[in-house]
């Protein structure tokens, strides 16, 4: 993978302004030679971290913001979801609740700072082939 | 609306993520008594966790009211998907119509 320059976004966190974040995020992995099943594989999990964002961090407030920050480190790729917004521990449920449980099957790591708001740190490696979790 | 003899089919096409997800339910809202559900994501491009979630909900549904149904996928990153979430067993997944349509046909009968 190319040293390349970062990638920083922000927008509303609005379930309608994720799509175009996911796709500009996508975009910048194409422009790096990321493989097309893997920079699908890493979008996805960074859209799951700004879907969360987009549906939990404010509420029903309106203007809060979610950045995507993501640069090339060596052979990693890392890319930090941050919104300031508050983040709440919520009980599993059958249907909901697979967001994280995506990123992690993705991600090489993943870690999560709600100091202030959520920040979701990830690392991947770019040329990744995911192994599926087990069902649980 | 559908009668017992008639297969309900269920199509969507795009990027299915959170910004649609109340497209989704509305989508997966089959009534009547269908012999069973074919859900067309053929057209689907791309999907995340909301697409998950409506899935299960329907899928729970149609489990209570005895109901069949059968995913036609070829999106490889939602077949992807399905299996990081741990779902991939959760569903009967085809890429071919016809297939899920014989998978519904026996199931039926």
């Amino acid at each position: 993978m190319k040293n390349v320059a970062e990638l920083r976004l922000t927008r509303v966190a609005r379930p309608s302004a994720i799509k175009s974040l996911r796709h500009a995020f996508l975009a910048f992995l194409t422009a790096n030679d990321v493989s097309e099943d893997c920079a699908a594989d890493i979008a996805t999990a960074v859209g799951e971290a700004l879907a969360n964002s987009a549906e939990h961090a404010y509420g029903d407030a309106p203007s809060g913001t979610v950045e995507v920050y993501a640069r090339v480190e060596r052979d990693s790729l890392i890319v930090e979801v941050a919104d300031a917004g508050v983040f709440v521990e919520r009980p599993r449920r059958e249907d909901r609740g697979f967001g994280l449980r995506i990123i992690k099957a993705v991600a090489r790591s993943v870690s999560i700072d709600c100091e202030g708001g959520t920040r979701v740190r990830m690392v991947f490696d770019p040329r990744f082939v995911a192994q599926p979790l087990e069902a649980s | 609306m559908s009668d017992s003899t008639t297969l309900a089919v269920v199509k969507m096409d795009g990027e299915l993520d959170i910004g649609r997800r109340a497209e989704i339910r509305a989508a997966l809202a089959v009534d009547g008594h269908p012999s069973g559900v074919l859900v067309d994501f053929a057209a689907v491009s791309y999907a995340d966790s909301s697409a998950i979630s409506e899935l299960l909900r329907f899928r729970n549904d149609l489990n209570r009211r005895g109901l069949p149904v059968a995913l036609l996928i070829q999106s490889p990153q939602f077949k992807r998907l399905l299996e990081y979430a741990g779902v991939h067993e959760a569903f009967a997944v085809f890429d071919e119509r016809a297939a899920a349509l014989t998978y519904l046909g026996n199931a039926a009968s």
